[in-house]
């Protein structure tokens, strides 16, 4: 009941107009940065901090998680589109959001994106005022090692992400990890793959991956042939997602929220990880596995859903222990102490208003961005009535602009190139990208962290089954390796079998 | 697919050499961690065993119909990707000279022309306008800071 009051009260000091004011204006910012490559939340957050110190915290504050919110909600936009994703949780939406827009079905894709985001929100807000100082509580038994088996779980769904072929999945991944390793590694401090090119020694960034192989690939390979590609005809009722359609994703939605929320409880673990881990729980639990990667809302429902309650869940550690769970939450930690607050278990304490006022806000940004999206998704999807030949060129500048975005030079432009030649090729070798991409922001975490626990444990490599929490996750590993094999072994008996037959 | 996984396998089997020539530059163990050459050794030594079992398994297993499709798409279409490609690197290249706005006018003018087949009228306002619409969000409402040519802008 305290709870409760708290957060009516919360309610009270932001559902002031000003606040209201601060909620949208951050909303629709974020929804911008979303729909652009480049430009993620961190760096728009840290643009916008100096603005904000005119104001009082908890409206800045208001603002700023608008923002981050808007953006989680904007990211999909472009994926299911033009599939482009403006953030790297929303790689996962493009597999299946793509897919369903090549059937035209742009608008149930976004619109479920929407309800899940909006569910996952409303249901993050509510887990984060309940459970906050609990589950920091918990989050605090992760130390690297436990990361690093996380991460490691999260590079096992790739077996799930990646195409039919498991080999050419693998192969991707690697190649990943390897651009993962270039620039200077944390170790030594040595610059690794960057021959003297300044501009790789932060290593190679996933905007300008993700632009090629995704963006300007799909373009080349739809550009094959003379622009004949007739512009979708979408009916108006499709461009809404039908309540039966919303229906079927209720579970998805569900457990893509519990996902989202908590992985992202866990420090430094991210949207990212959790988006691919809601992806692969939805492909384990299909009865239709096999049909993922075809266009399945499943697969748009629950990753949209993870990576939104995700943002609540980054809040937990950042409250009430100081410790920021992504990069955005960092920026926002930055606000917080350039604010005069003091993030940690005493800021419930001593500045239970803005807390309570802040973790409010999230469920008013939410139904601010609800009413901003939806009504848009018809002409979001209305869009893909004009003729591919004028969208094609839109495309390549939006992502000549995205990578110019990165570090404001050229050499990213042509690095974005180089990728798009890679991705075409690999799309006409039947290679998936995405389990390349996955592994370029995934392998610096991991080689951070076992790094830091092997550091930690003086090289001793029975920390990772020593320590509970990460020998359950290597645990879990084993039996999704074991299910993933046993599957795979019938289904080959299975073929042999029917062709004895 | 057969062919194209070869090709594939071959690839990867370069990667993995460079890789594994790239782990040979640094430590592999610090005193008690991986040392920077750790993951680029095993980069390039998996690397190299699933190329090795892809181009095993091109020549192994009975072909399909899967395999029977080509791999590349025709001449004809082949140098429209070439041809985005040479006019992506072109505009890359000379942004510094004409600078942003201009570059994307020609850019996308050049596209439309060249490719689509569109009037020079229609393809220059186009370009006209996707370049104005573009610097006017990118540069003069978020200040992005593009190269500017010698119209100073």
């Amino acid at each position: 009941m305290e709870v409760l009051s708290h957060l009516a009260g919360g309610f009270v000091t932001c559902l002031s107009p000003y606040n209201i004011w601060m909620a949208v204006v951050g909303a629709f910012l974020g929804t911008m940065v979303g729909i652009l490559p480049g430009l993620g939340p961190s760096a728009t957050m840290a643009i916008i901090l100096p603005i904000t110190f005119g104001m009082n915290a908890t409206s800045a504050m208001i603002m700023l998680t608008s923002l981050y919110y808007g953006a989680m909600y904007g990211g999909s936009t472009t994926s299911i589109l033009v599939n482009v994703p403006g953030e790297s949780s929303s790689v996962v939406t493009a597999i299946e959001g793509y897919q369903l827009a090549r059937k035209g079905k742009a608008g149930t894709a976004l619109g479920l994106s929407a309800i899940g985001s909006f569910f996952a929100g409303t249901f993050g807000m509510f887990a984060l005022a309940f459970t906050a100082s609990t589950l920091a509580e918990f989050s605090l038994k992760f130390g690297p090692a436990e990361v690093f088996c996380l991460v490691l779980m999260g590079m096992f769904t790739i077996i799930y992400v990646g195409g039919k072929d498991i080999t050419k999945s693998l192969m991707s991944m690697v190649i990943g990890l390897g651009l993962g390793t270039v620039g200077t590694d944390i170790v030594e401090g040595k610059a690794r793959f960057t021959y003297g090119i300044s501009e790789l020694l932060d290593g190679v960034d996933f905007v300008i991956l993700v632009m090629g192989t995704f963006g300007i690939a799909e373009v080349l390979e739809s550009a094959e042939e003379f622009m004949k590609i007739e512009p979708m005809k979408v009916k108006f009722r499709d461009l809404f997602p039908r309540l039966a359609e919303v229906w079927q994703c209720r579970w998805a939605i569900l457990r893509g929220t519990l996902v989202g929320f908590g992985i992202c409880c866990i420090p430094g673990s991210g949207p990212t990880i959790a988006s691919f881990l809601s992806y692969g729980v939805e492909k384990t639990v299909s009865k239709h596995p096999e049909k993922f990667g075809t266009g399945v809302i499943e697969g748009v429902a629950g990753p949209e859903s993870s990576n939104n309650a995700a943002v609540c869940g980054a809040m937990v550690p950042m409250f009430s222990l100081g410790i920021p769970g992504s990069g955005a939450t960092a920026v926002l930690l930055g606000g917080l102490i350039l604010y005069g607050l003091k993030p940690g278990p005493l800021l419930f304490v001593e500045n239970a208003d803005f807390v309570w006022a802040v973790i409010a806000s999230m469920f008013i940004g939410n139904v601010i961005l609800i009413i901003m999206n939806l009504p848009m998704v018809p002409l979001f999807a209305s869009l893909l009535r004009i003729p591919y030949s004028l969208v094609y060129p839109a495309i390549l500048i939006v992502c000549i602009v995205g990578a110019y975005a990165v570090a404001s030079g050229l050499f990213e432009v042509g690095l974005m190139l180089v990728f798009a030649i890679c991705g075409y090729f690999m799309k006409k070798g039947d290679v998936p990208a995405a389990p390349m991409l996955m592994a370029l922001i995934m392998g610096p975490m991991m080689e951070r962290n076992l790094y830091q626990a092997l550091n930690l444990a003086h090289g001793d490599l029975t920390v990772f089954i020593r320590r509970p929490i990460s020998a359950t996750l290597l645990t879990i590993i084993v039996v999704m390796s074991v299910i993933v094999a046993t599957k795979r072994v019938r289904k080959a008996r299975g073929i042999v079998r029917e062709e004895e037959e | 697919m057969r062919k194209a996984d070869r090709i594939f396998g071959a690839v990867g089997l370069g990667l993995a050499l460079w890789s594994y020539l790239e782990s040979r530059r640094f430590h592999y163990m610090a005193e008690f961690t991986p040392g920077p050459g750790f993951f680029p050794f095993w980069v390039g030594v998996t690397l190299a065993l699933l190329s090795c079992y892809l181009i095993y398994d091109s020549f192994r297993r009975e072909p399909s119909k899967q395999d029977d499709k080509k791999t590349l798409p025709e001449r004809h279409a082949l140098l429209r990707v070439a041809t985005i490609l040479a006019l992506l690197f072109a505009a890359t290249g000379v942004m510094k000279f004409l600078g942003f706005p201009l570059t994307l006018a020609v850019f996308t003018t050049g596209i439309l022309i060249i490719l689509e087949h569109y009037s020079i009228l229609k393809s220059v306002a186009y370009g006209v306008a996707y370049a104005a619409v573009t610097w006017f969000i990118f540069e003069y409402m978020m200040k992005m800071g593009f190269p500017k040519g010698f119209l100073g802008i």
